[in-house]
């Protein structure tokens, strides 16, 4: 793949406006299925808190996102409190809200007419790809320093409005979340 | 000094205890209740009725809205149809639950998931009227002027991880449920109220079919 210079105004157009959004959420893991309301808000303070419950209204996790990269877990249910799957999860959806994109050490790679928009990460590359005319996100990906292990793709809302739906899945072990935007009673 | 905190600490908690629930006093000796309220749960044989979830999130100032349908037959049948944001099904048959989500069909085994199967022992307590025999809770029971109110302090591990305590509100004219109120130890609740309640309809073996 040939490496350039990053184009930061071409990734920063697809970032969705996750500001106030419920999505109808199955998590799929190691032959084990979970489904609930999912909740992203964008909170005065700049973070972003993401809480899932389930349809009966038992939260199963409570996180929030914070301005300056930090996460802090504000509850999380005995059985998912697993430090591997609370650094997957915290991984996973700073990829898809755009979070931890330092311009500074990005860079392209370019191969078969998609462009690898790499942003390194403590730990692996996060890249979001598009054409090579950068009118599509065809993807998201996170990478160890060897192979993807995540891909995840947004399908975009009405401009200006949060995604209609998300999917991620792992490529290394069977781990598969989907989330598909509520509309909120009043609306229908 | 030792006597001023003890008396301005006696007079929080006092005010705390008897602030709890507006409208609610305790019952010292709620024997005569729990004496009514078991011939009248006795005579209970279902119960279907309509109802609306409505969860709080207190620090971010949301409530996740819900509506479905609720069908339940002694001792251990029941159908919890959710029909708003989205279809979603759960039936408890005699210890087996099946969930329906959009296509997607389980079951499981209510063993087979702790926390689940103590959920569901409280949905089938609060309705049949046994949550007072519940081993995994402590009670107190209120009283207001047309209500009572069973308030259930968890006992077991999980269940205290997540709840602070599970409300039931009593209707006086008929001992059934009008609400379940689950509270959480961050402030956030799980309330779920019932309406338009038919108390011993025939409800067919169909309604909690298992496939």
């Amino acid at each position: 793949m040939q490496r350039t210079p990053s184009d930061e105004t071409c990734i920063e157009k697809f970032k969705p406006d996750f500001h106030h959004a419920e999505y109808k959420t199955s998590v799929d893991v190691i032959g084990k299925h979970i489904s609930g309301l999912l909740l992203i808000k964008y909170m005065p303070d700049r973070s972003t808190r993401i809480v899932f419950t389930n349809e009966m209204g038992l939260s199963f996790f409570d996180f929030g996102f914070l301005p300056d990269s930090g996460f802090i877990v504000y509850h999380i249910v005995q059985q998912m409190n697993k430090p591997a799957l609370i650094k997957t999860l915290r991984r996973d959806f700073e990829l898809i809200m755009f979070r931890n994109m330092d311009h500074t050490k990005s860079y392209n790679l370019g191969d078969s007419g998609l462009v690898y928009h790499a942003y390194p990460q403590t730990s692996g590359i996060n890249y979001y790809i598009t054409d090579d005319q950068c009118r599509e996100l065809v993807k998201m990906q996170r990478s160890s320093n060897k192979k993807p292990i995540m891909e995840a793709v947004i399908y975009k809302g009405l401009p200006g409005d949060s995604p209609d739906s998300v999917s991620i899945r792992h490529l290394n072990f069977n781990f598969l979340i989907s989330l598909k935007k509520i509309i909120p009673l009043a609306a229908q | 000094m030792i006597k001023i905190i003890t008396l301005v600490s006696f007079f929080i908690i006092n005010i705390e205890s008897k602030a709890q629930y507006v409208g609610f006093a305790l019952l010292n000796h709620p024997e005569s209740f729990k004496k009514s309220f078991a011939e009248a749960t006795a005579a209970t044989e279902s119960i279907q009725a309509d109802f609306s979830q409505e969860k709080t999130l207190i620090m971010l100032s949301e409530k996740m809205n819900s509506t479905g349908k609720f069908w339940y037959r002694k001792k251990d049948r029941l159908r919890m149809e959710y029909i708003r944001p989205y279809a979603y099904l759960m039936i408890l048959n005699t210890g087996k639950i099946f969930i329906k989500e959009g296509q997607k069909e389980n079951k499981i085994s209510a063993n087979s998931n702790k926390v689940f199967q103590q959920i569901n022992r409280i949905l089938i307590d609060c309705v049949s009227g046994n949550m007072l025999e519940n081993p995994d809770f402590q009670s107190h029971v209120f009283e207001s002027h047309d209500a009572f109110l069973i308030e259930l302090r968890p006992l077991v591990k999980n269940l205290k991880e997540q709840y602070k305590n599970i409300n039931i509100v009593i209707d006086k004219k008929d001992f059934t449920a009008t609400a379940i109120e689950m509270y959480e130890f961050a402030g956030d609740k799980t309330i779920i109220r019932f309406q338009n309640k038919e108390i011993n309809a025939q409800i067919p073996d169909s309604v909690f079919n298992i496939p």
